[in-house]
Parts: C-alpha cells; structure tokens; sequence
C-alpha cells in the first residue's frame, strides 16, 4: 500500500508584524515557520496504517509539499517522524501559493505516483481555507471524505470505515474504496514525537525536487496585505482594577437587560 | 593425639560415602547454578572493564568496613555486620576443618586441627555462631516485630493485589531459618559430643560447654547423647548442602553478585551519562529489552537484597507516582531470570520465545516517566544498584520511539525552535539584567575574568530574575569581572538529557560549547545546579572542558577572600534545602552552610539533609510534565515544607536552586504553610548581608511582594 501525505510548511506570526515592501505580503524575517499541526496528524495516521499493516511488503509512505527550499525543513519533519521518502513541488511567492495553483502542481504528483490512499490535513493554520485538499481530490479524479476523525482500514477489501465530523458534534460513518482522499482533522491520534537524532539522520537523506507546470486560472490574488486599522468595535479597559471591574460589571448589565 | 575431635565421629563407612557424595552433588548444583547466571549475565552488552585490581580493593573496603550497609540504619546495618562476619568466620573454620580432613591428613598423614590451634579455633567458631545468631535474630526483629516500613513489599508503582510478593517473603523466611538451623545445630552438635565424650578440654567451647553442662545435669548422655549427635550432624550437614546448593538461585545469591556488583558497577553510575554513539540504529538507542543491559547490570538485579532504601529515599514513591526503585529493579530481574536465567534453562526448548522485550510492558512508560532523577535511590542502595542510568536508557528508547508525555514532547519542541523551555525569543534572554543599574558585560565581545552561565529559568522566570538581579549586585559590589552570554546562551539541556532527549541535549551542549569556547575567561559559575552540574560533568565528553563552580561557592569564595564582606549580621533562623544537582550529584554541601553562617544565619537542619535531601520533584525533566500523583498524595515539595515548618518557627527557607524558587514558593503556599515561613534564595541573603543600596530592607520587600 502507498500511502501519500500532502504536508506545508506553515508561518507563524512573531510578538511584531511588518508587512514588505511589496506589500502583499509579510516580512519573513517576522515569521516563524513550521509544520501545519493538520498534516502532522495526517502523517502519523498513515504511519500507524503502515504499522498496522506491517509483515506485508511494498508499504510506503510519501510525504510531498509545494514551495521554495525553506519548506524543505518541513518535509524534513516528516522523514524524522518516519516518512520513506520525501518530494518537493517547486514553487514560490505568494503569487503561486492559492489552493488551486498548489493543488494543480499535487495532482501531477499523485498522477505520477498513483498511491493508494492520499492524506491531507484539513487546513494549513496560516491560510485556513480547507481547500486545497478537497480540490485535489477533484483534480486527482479521487473520492474524497473531509475532516476525518478516526480511520478503520481492512486490507483484504481495500475499503476503509471513517468517521468524519460535522456541525455540533455529529459524526458520520462512511464506508470508501481505495484509493481515495481523506482530509484528516486534529486529535485523530497522539502524533509521535519526531527526535532530534532523527531529524538530524533525516537531514542526510535525499529530498526529491521537481517542476510540475500549473496552468489555469488561480483561485485568487493577493493584492494588499494590511494590518487592520483599529476599529470603534472595542472599548480598552485600562487604568485601575477597581475602575475596570465596575466597567464591566455596567456593560454585563447593559447587556443583559 | 591431644586436643581433637574426629569430624565423622559415630558415623559408619557407608554414612561417609554417601555424606561425601552429597558434597559432590551440591557443589556441582551450585557450580551448575553460577554458571547460568554467568551465562544470564552474558546476555548483556559488553562493556569495557579496566582497574580490575583497584575495584576489588574498593570492593573490599566496601563489603568488609559495611559503611554502605549500614546507613540509615543503623540497626540492620549491626545485624548485617554480625551475620556477615560470623558466616565468614564459620565459612572459615569449615574450609580448614575440611583441607584437615580432606587434604592434609590423608595426603601428608598429618593432622592440624589438634592441640592449641583446636582450642582456639573452637573458640573463635563459638564466638562465629554467637554473632551469626544474634545478627539473625535482629535483622528478623528488624523485619517482623519491628516492622520496618521499607521492608513491606507494598508496591507504590501498583495497584492492591495487582502483585503478590508472597514468594519473596516466603524467601525471606526460608533464608533466615536456614542459617539459624545451621548456627543452633552447630551448637547442638559440639554440646552432644561434649555430653558424651567429656574431654578436658571442653571448657574452650564455651558454647558447647554451657549445652553439655545442661545436657549432663539432665542426665542427657551416654547413648542418648550419641544417637541425637548422630541425628543433628545429618540435620546440620544437609542444611549445609542444602544452603551451599541453593545459594545461586536464592536471595542468598547477593552473597555473591552484591561484591560482584559493588566491584563492578560505574562509579559514576548516574553521573554522567553515557553518550549515543553518533550511527547507533534506532533499536540501539537506549534500552527496552533486557538483553540491552550492560552485563554488570544484569549482574546488579540479582545483587538487590529488596532492602527496600532506594524506595524509601525515592520522591516519586513518597508522592504516590507509580514508581519504585526497588521494583523496577525487582521486575528487571524477573525477567532477566524468565527469559536468560534458571528458570528458561528449565524451561529449556521454550526459552528463546520468551518476550524479552520489557519496556512498554513490565516496565511501563509511566514509571519511568515518574522518576526525576534524583539520584537519591543509587545513593543509597547498599549493593550499588545504578536505577538511575538504566531509567535514563528506558527513556531513550522512549523517545526515539516518540511515545512521549505530551507536555514534554511540546517542551522538547519549544526547546528545539526557541532554545529555551519558555518558548522566549532569544533575543529576550538577556533582558534580565534592564533593571540594573550597572551594564553587565557581553563576554561574547569582551573578555571577563567569570563566565557566568545563567540558565533558563534564572534568565525567564520572573521570580528568578529578581535573584539574577542580586547575583550581579552582589558581584559588581564585590568587584568581580563576569560577563553573560546573552542570546548566545542556550539551555543547558541538563533535563532534556535527564528525560531521555539526547540528540537535542547533544545539539543544545554543543551550540553552548561552541559560544563558550568562542569567549575569552577563566573560569565558569552558574547560579543553576542544573546546568552547573552538566557543564562541569557532563560537557566534557562533548567538548566542554572548562572549571565549573556554583555560586554559593563563588560567593563563599568571596566572603573567606575578604572581598565580600557582610557587614550585617542577619540573625534569622532557617533551614536550607540541598538541591539534588548541587548536593547528591556534586557533593556540594558545605559550601552554602558555610555561607549561611558567615552572614549570621541560625541554620536549624532538616531531618532529611545534605545527601539524604528530599528532591523537590521537578527534575528529570518532571518539571515540563503532568503531575502523576496518586490521589490525595502530597507533592514532595509539599512535604519538604511540612518537614521545615515542623522544626519550629523558622524565618526562611533558604534554596539555592532556581528550580527550588519555583517549587517550594507554589509549596508554601499549596502546602497550608502561608505565612510561617518564606523562601529565599541564598543570594539573597547574601546581599542583604551586604548592607548596600539595591540589598535594603524596602527593596527586599518588593522582591519579596513580586513572588
Ligand atoms: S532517581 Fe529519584 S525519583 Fe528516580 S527512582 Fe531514584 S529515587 Fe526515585
Ligand atoms: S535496589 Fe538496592 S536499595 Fe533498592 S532494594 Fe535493592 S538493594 Fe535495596
């Protein structure tokens, strides 16, 4: 069984912001990047599959990302956790990084690759839009099943039980053939700990660079980035504690009445 | 032929032909026996051996002075001393009486055991017996009217019938009386004799002499006599036998492997922990079989004579976390004994599918992630047992496996982006030092006679800083030329290494090894026991290798030069706490004592001092988990203020530890004692003493209002 994950390095914004100077986007010296909490759950449930599946041959797990060579680190991530191999999609600046654009260049992976099973996270925690997987899906011509929540797969049908979460606690079961697409959602399992000998063994290990064309229109275009001016929406609460909670207290009432 | 008497008397040919074949086959039984364990402890891996002379000499110190035996104890330890030394001394007579009978006479036809070596040789075997005797009878009071609590089998790491200890009691009792057969019957044997043979020389014996007196004036001779010698000479040669036979597969077996260890064990076992070899596999790194023992450990399991120290020193047990030193140890030797030792030879065709596979299973991850390394279980344990590195390797595996406590997996990944536990920028490491009113050097750009290595939380933590801020008063008003590192600083990494993370503490030591060696100074002090202890002991297998001091020594330093000098005499009454990184691990425990008494500060000791000290519970890396307590336990730092406000009414609690800050300020408070005592960190103190600006009465209060 082959299993691919589709992973990002996310940014994280520091205590201070500046925006470039191109103004479409934040400085990166302001960043702090990382690898999406999403994907690192989707990754441990494809390891835990391949485990689970453990004493029959050819298992694998292929971790792939879109972007420059700075999100090597996160593929890097993924191969200390226990990924097999490991490929990056070239692409860069944030012309090139709206969800169809990126999941256009994942499809000519998973094209390539023809896995058994593809593995999303839900969403990336910078851009939050829960699209590039279910687009992928399409693109790949794949049966897809969103925000999973536990996954049962039976190797003798090649058909997995998932659940997947919906609005106020509701959980639906659904049955899917191989191969398929799941986007996996967080607290799925208890992802392991990727150690630091492990990641230094992972960065001696070959990551896969390739050029995937992606033509066609772009799900959107960053025009402007700005921090929002302060709106009149909040009341600052400063000075004294006393002064404070009688504030409160008076809105709380206002409120309520 | 004078002063004698024959060792087969009133025995027939065939008596003597089958007594010697039972020799035979209980030396073989035990030879049989020590070659299995050999061949167990051979399972392990190898390790290199060297100073085999010295060892045993420090063995020997060891095991014959008992300084080991009997702390803490001191009861058991004279018990132990009796038993020991009167086995010994009978084990002697025994070994000559037998080259008299066996060697010399029928080789060379003559006979030493006669004349004034008998007589003498008879009074020191009654003197053996009495002291083998009296030591059995007070290790058993110890055991069963005393009641000595460590010696309970109760399990802190189980739940109630979970267990059952019920062989080794039975083991324990089976022990005793053995050797109480042997000694009594001794007696009894020598008084029959006595009764029957009445020689002049009788009196010699006195033991035996005062038995034929009783026996001759109940008119016990003559025939009677002679036929119950007869009876008790077999009772007491198949007990013998017996004993001699069963001695590798019993809790007599730390009779041979507790030299062996003590001899063999890592002096430093716990200490310093051994690096990774840089291309170990994934199934090398650390420990979760029982094969990945080192061979001297697997040795060590058996020396464990369940005495039950380790667990009664342990902070983990005393807390109701599910760990016990002496079970662990207890568990690794079950099944070091199932899958390599007597037991699969039995079983023989069976034994190589045995799981020896422990971790996960007999040794679940929560023990081990319950203990902090305090050490105080190595420290005590009289055999030498190392608890402590082999928690460690467990722990290595662990990691290298990823199942890890989930705080402590987002603490190692805090400390792998940020470089320190608190998740801070870099950059903010230094800020500390903003409120002062003096710059402190930059080392990393110019050169200073003290490299001062701050730490994580002397550097962050806000209660902390306010003790890095009278450090650095303390030393400029003394004059000293120091620098910090600034940004240039990481975590020292002590805990990560302690809590089993080895490829990050390996790449936190090296970027400090590399800052530090890039800086021109001469000497290094840390005000942080943790990471004092691991730059001064540990750094040096990566490069580091400087001399490390603590600043209570720096301080005391100071103080006996004349460059510090306290003008105020302080006048309070306080205990002090030993860190266990300072005390246990370093064996600094004067110095803050002597520091307290230069600055006029009353110290009222706590029951549990110096290298007995009861560790605050955060280290090991349990700072960075949950609590695991059991229900309705107190935390150990909650004791540890019981123990203080117990002594009476004390001004301070005085640590000198950043850890111990954060610890025992929360425990003062959690533990119901508000308001009776308060902490202070020694420097504190220290400046206070100074009477300067910056050490005032009115400014100490704010430091003590911003806890
Ligand atoms: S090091 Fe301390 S906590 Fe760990 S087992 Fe030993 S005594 Fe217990
Ligand atoms: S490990 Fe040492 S201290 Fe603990 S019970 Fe065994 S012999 Fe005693």
């Amino acid at each position: 069984m082959k299993t691919v994950v589709c992973v990002k390095q996310v940014a994280a914004l520091g205590d201070e912001v500046e925006i470039d100077d191109s103004g479409r986007d934040v400085d990166h010296d302001y960043l702090e990047s990382s690898l999406n909490e999403w994907d690192v759950f989707a990754l441990e449930e494809a390891l835990r599959l391949k485990e689970s599946l453990d004493g029959q041959d050819g298992h694998e797990v292929v971790v792939v990302t879109v972007g420059d060579e700075e999100c090597e680190q996160a593929l890097r991530r993924c191969l200390a956790m226990g990924a097999d191999r490991a490929i990056r999609v070239e692409a860069g600046g944030i012309d090139e990084s709206d969800p169809l654009t990126t999941a256009r260049r994942l499809a000519g992976i998973i094209g390539r690759e023809v896995p058994d099973l593809v593995l999303c996270g839900v969403q990336s925690s910078d851009a939050v839009q829960a699209a590039t997987g279910v687009m992928l899906a399409e693109l790949a011509g794949l049966p897809r099943v969103a925000v999973v929540t536990s996954v049962h797969y039976d190797a003798t049908s090649a058909k997995a039980q998932v659940h997947r979460e919906l609005e106020g606690g509701l959980l639906d079961e659904v049955e899917v053939g191989m191969p398929a697409l799941l986007t996996i959602q967080t607290g799925i399992n208890e992802p392991r700990y990727a150690n630091l000998r492990a990641i230094k063994q992972a960065n001696a290990k070959e990551i896969e660079v390739v050029n995937v064309p992606s033509e066609g229109p772009r799900a959107y275009t960053v025009r402007k980035m700005f921090v929002p001016e302060k709106g009149d929406g909040a009341e600052m609460l400063g000075s004294d504690a006393a002064v404070v909670a009688a504030r409160i207290a008076e809105i709380v009432r206002a409120r309520l009445s | 032929m004078g002063e004698t008497r024959s060792v087969f008397w009133g025995l027939s040919r065939a008596e003597i032909v089958v007594w010697y074949g039972l020799i035979v086959v209980s030396t073989a039984i035990f030879a049989v026996g020590v070659a299995m364990l050999v061949s167990k402890y051979r399972a392990g891996r190898r390790e290199p051996l060297r100073d085999l002379g010295q060892r045993a000499l420090r063995m020997l110190h060891i095991v014959f002075s008992h300084t080991w035996i009997r702390r803490r104890d001191r009861v058991a330890g004279l018990g132990h001393a009796m038993v020991f030394y009167g086995f010994l001394v009978l084990f002697a007579g025994t070994t000559i009486l037998g080259i008299d009978t066996d060697i010399t006479k029928p080789i060379f036809h003559t006979n030493f055991w006669t004349g004034p070596f008998y007589l003498a040789f008879k009074v020191a075997l009654d003197l053996g017996g009495l002291f083998l005797l009296a030591g059995l009878v007070l290790l058993g009071a110890n055991r069963w009217i005393r009641r000595v609590p460590r010696l309970d089998y109760r399990r802190p790491d189980r739940a109630q019938g979970e267990y059952d200890r019920g062989l080794y009691r039975a083991g324990d009792v089976v022990f005793v009386t053995t050797l109480f057969t042997l000694a009594i019957t001794g007696f009894f044997l020598e008084g029959t004799w006595l009764a029957v043979t009445h020689p002049s020389f009788a009196d010699w014996s006195f033991v035996g002499w005062v038995l034929m007196e009783l026996f001759r004036s109940a008119g016990f001779t003559g025939h009677a006599a002679e036929l119950s010698h007869h009876v008790i000479w077999w009772v007491h040669g198949v007990a013998a036998e017996a004993f001699v036979a069963s001695i590798p597969f019993t809790k007599a077996v730390h009779m041979l492997a507790a030299p062996a260890n003590v001899a063999l064990r890592d002096t430093d076992a716990g200490k310093r922990l051994v690096a990774l070899p840089a291309d170990a596999e994934p199934d090398q790194v650390g420990y979760s079989l029982v094969t990945d023992l080192l061979r001297h450990q697997l040795l060590s399991l058996d020396a464990c004579t369940k005495c039950g120290k380790c667990t009664d020193a342990c902070p983990a047990a005393a807390a109701g976390y599910p760990l016990s030193p002496r079970d662990l140890i207890l568990d690794l030797r079950e099944a070091a004994e199932a899958t390599l030792g007597a037991h699969s030879f039995l079983r023989a065709a069976g034994a190589p599918g045995l799981d020896r596979e422990v971790l996960g299973t007999t040794i679940r991850a929560e023990t081990l992630w319950s203990c902090t390394q305090c050490m105080a279980c190595v420290e005590i344990c009289p055999v030498g047992i190392e608890h402590v590195p082999i928690i460690n390797q467990f722990r290595r595996q662990l990691v290298e496996r990823g199942e890890l406590e989930p705080m402590l997996q987002s603490s190692f990944e805090t400390l792998f982006k940020a470089g320190n536990s608190f998740g801070e920028p870099k950059r903010k490491r230094g800020r500390w030092t903003d409120g002062l009113d003096f710059e402190v050097k930059d080392i990393r750009k110019e050169p200073a006679e003290l490299l001062w290595f701050v730490g994580d939380y002397a550097s962050f933590d806000p209660r902390s800083q306010r003790v890095s801020q009278a450090l650095a008063t303390v030393l400029h008003h003394a004059g000293v030329d120091f620098g910090i590192l600034r940004d240039g600083e990481r975590s020292a990494g002590c805990d990560v290494r302690r809590a089993g993370e080895e490829g990050l503490y390996a790449t936190l030591a090296e970027a400090n090894i590399a800052a530090i060696n890039a800086c021109d100074f001469e000497r290094v002090f840390s005000s942080d026991p943790h990471s004092f202890h691991t730059l001064k002991n540990e750094y040096p297998a990566f490069g580091g290798d400087w001399n490390v001091v603590h600043h209570s020594e720096l301080l005391l330093e100071l103080v006996e030069s004349g460059r510090l000098i306290p003008r105020r005499r302080l006048g309070y009454r306080a205990t002090y706490h030993d860190p266990c990184m300072l005390g246990r691990y370093n064996g600094v425990f004067e110095a803050p004592r002597r520091l307290l008494a230069a600055i006029g500060v009353d110290l009222v000791e706590m029951p549990r001092n110096r290298d007995n000290s009861l560790c605050c519970g955060a280290g090991g890396g349990r700072i960075w988990m949950k609590e695991q307590r059991a229900e309705g336990s107190r935390r150990t730092s909650e004791q540890r203020i019981d123990e203080a406000t117990a002594l009476g009414r004390l001004d301070y609690f005085v640590v000198a530890c950043p850890k111990d800050v954060t610890m025992y300020s929360d425990a003062i408070k959690t533990s119901g004692h508000e308001g009776e005592i308060e902490l202070r960190e020694i420097t504190e103190l220290v400046l206070e003493s100074l009477g300067i600006p910056g050490g005032s009465e009115s400014e100490v209060a704010e430091t003590r209002a911003g806890r």
